[in-house]
């Protein structure tokens, strides 16, 4: 929930373990304790969407056994498969447009053993309007703030308790619709197939007037995954997640209610009780959720979403089960 | 694990019997080792450890898929 500055400093100085989100120069006024933190001025609270740079959106954990906070450069980010709790849940922070998030977002799906080891968490960002500085992230435990480093928090769960991680995606496909194919893993592409034919990428959107806002969808199993159009430079369209090589893409069905449809897909999921949610910048922005409620999911709004691997356009909760 | 569900595991990863869970990793394994299988279909005694595995490390929530999956 939002707090102020002094009411988040009082809840460190107790001891208590906290996932904190905020504008950076409240972050930089925390003191040391058991934290971890990311900017953003954007956050779901109880009252609704808002904007602040004057209270801190602060996550107790307070069904933790056990907890430990480390951060990780591009080098050794994949470290955390090795480092987590064997049942635990592994809580992840990582600054937009760093290295280490983009080797992340790259090279997560691919990693032995990721699934196998709860990881959720958000990408920081910066006020869209005024940005000021470059989006960070902060380990608590030394109360030091980092531009090029992913946060990590370990939590380790009681006996035969277990974390899920969900999401909520307003985003489906039509099979009947072309099927896209990148020829790499990369956050820019170029070039791609469409049901087998070669073309370049920001032609075929333009020459067949498909709305950017719209993510490009894939189909795990039934579970989509999206990825989101940054947008055009020369021939090159950018991403807020990499595209791979080996997946099939579809622009996702237009969506014309789009507040309407998020606000459905969120009663569709059911009932929640989760211990952390946070919500795409793009949802807030183009569902209009400023002032508005989507109980019960509060958090951070966010520039990605980590729900195992980086996602967009996309609402992620994690609940602790059994 | 049963050999029955064995079976429908199989043909889950080979794509002849279409399961989807709510269980978000569940349905990332399955996607994964499909396209694994695909690309090298002798793998198939490493992809049905890797879903043992998963299956046995998340007893709780396994239990609805594996239920589900055997009515199949």
């Amino acid at each position: 929930m939002l707090k102020t500055l002094e009411e988040t400093i009082a809840m460190i100085e107790e001891g208590k373990v906290l996932q904190i989100a905020a504008d950076d120069a409240l972050l930089q006024k925390l003191p040391k304790g058991q934290w971890i933190g990311g900017t953003t001025p954007y956050f779901i609270s109880s009252e609704g969407g808002v904007f602040t740079k004057d209270r801190l959106f602060v996550n107790e954990v307070d069904y933790a056994e056990e907890v430990r906070i480390a951060s990780y450069g591009k080098y050794n980010i994949f470290q955390i498969v090795e480092e987590c709790y064997d049942n635990g849940l592994t809580m992840l922070i990582m600054p937009y447009g760093s290295d280490v998030a983009a080797k992340y977002a790259k090279e997560a799906p691919e990693v032995e053993e990721l699934l196998m080891h709860p990881t959720v968490g958000w990408i920081s960002g910066d006020d869209l309007e005024a940005p000021s500085i470059a989006p960070k992230t902060y380990d608590g435990t030394k109360a030091e703030g980092y531009s090029d480093r992913a946060v990590a928090m370990y939590i380790r769960l009681p006996e035969g308790r277990t974390a899920m991680i969900n999401l909520v995606n307003i985003f489906t496909d039509d099979k009947k619709d072309p099927v896209i194919r990148f020829h790499e893993n990369e956050l820019s592409a170029t070039e791609c197939t469409v049901d087998g034919e070669e073309v370049v990428f920001a032609e075929y959107i333009q020459k067949n007037g498909l709305d950017p806002r719209m993510p490009l969808v894939a189909d795990y199993n039934g579970s989509y995954i999206n990825t989101s159009i940054r947008g055009t430079e020369g021939k090159a369209v950018g991403f807020y997640a990499p595209v791979f090589k080996n997946v099939e893409y579809r622009f996702a069905k237009p969506v014309t209610d789009y507040a309407g449809q998020l606000k459905d897909s969120i009663r569709a999921a059911g009932a929640h009780q989760p211990v952390f949610s946070c919500n795409c910048i793009l949802n807030y922005l183009y569902a209009d959720l400023n002032g508005q409620q989507i109980p019960p999911y509060t958090g951070p709004v966010t520039f990605g979403e980590i729900a195992y691997q980086l996602i967009n356009q996309t609402l992620v909760y994690c609940e602790i089960v059994g | 694990m049963d050999a029955m569900i064995q079976e429908k595991l199989q043909k889950i990863l080979r794509r002849e019997l279409k399961y989807s869970s709510t269980n978000l990793a569940f349905n990332m394994l399955i996607s994964k080792l499909q396209k694994k299988l695909q690309a090298d279909p002798g793998c198939m005694d490493g992809c049905m450890k890797e879903m043992e595995d998963f299956l046995a490390k998340y007893t709780i929530v396994a239990k609805v898929d594996l239920a589900n999956i055997a009515a199949l």
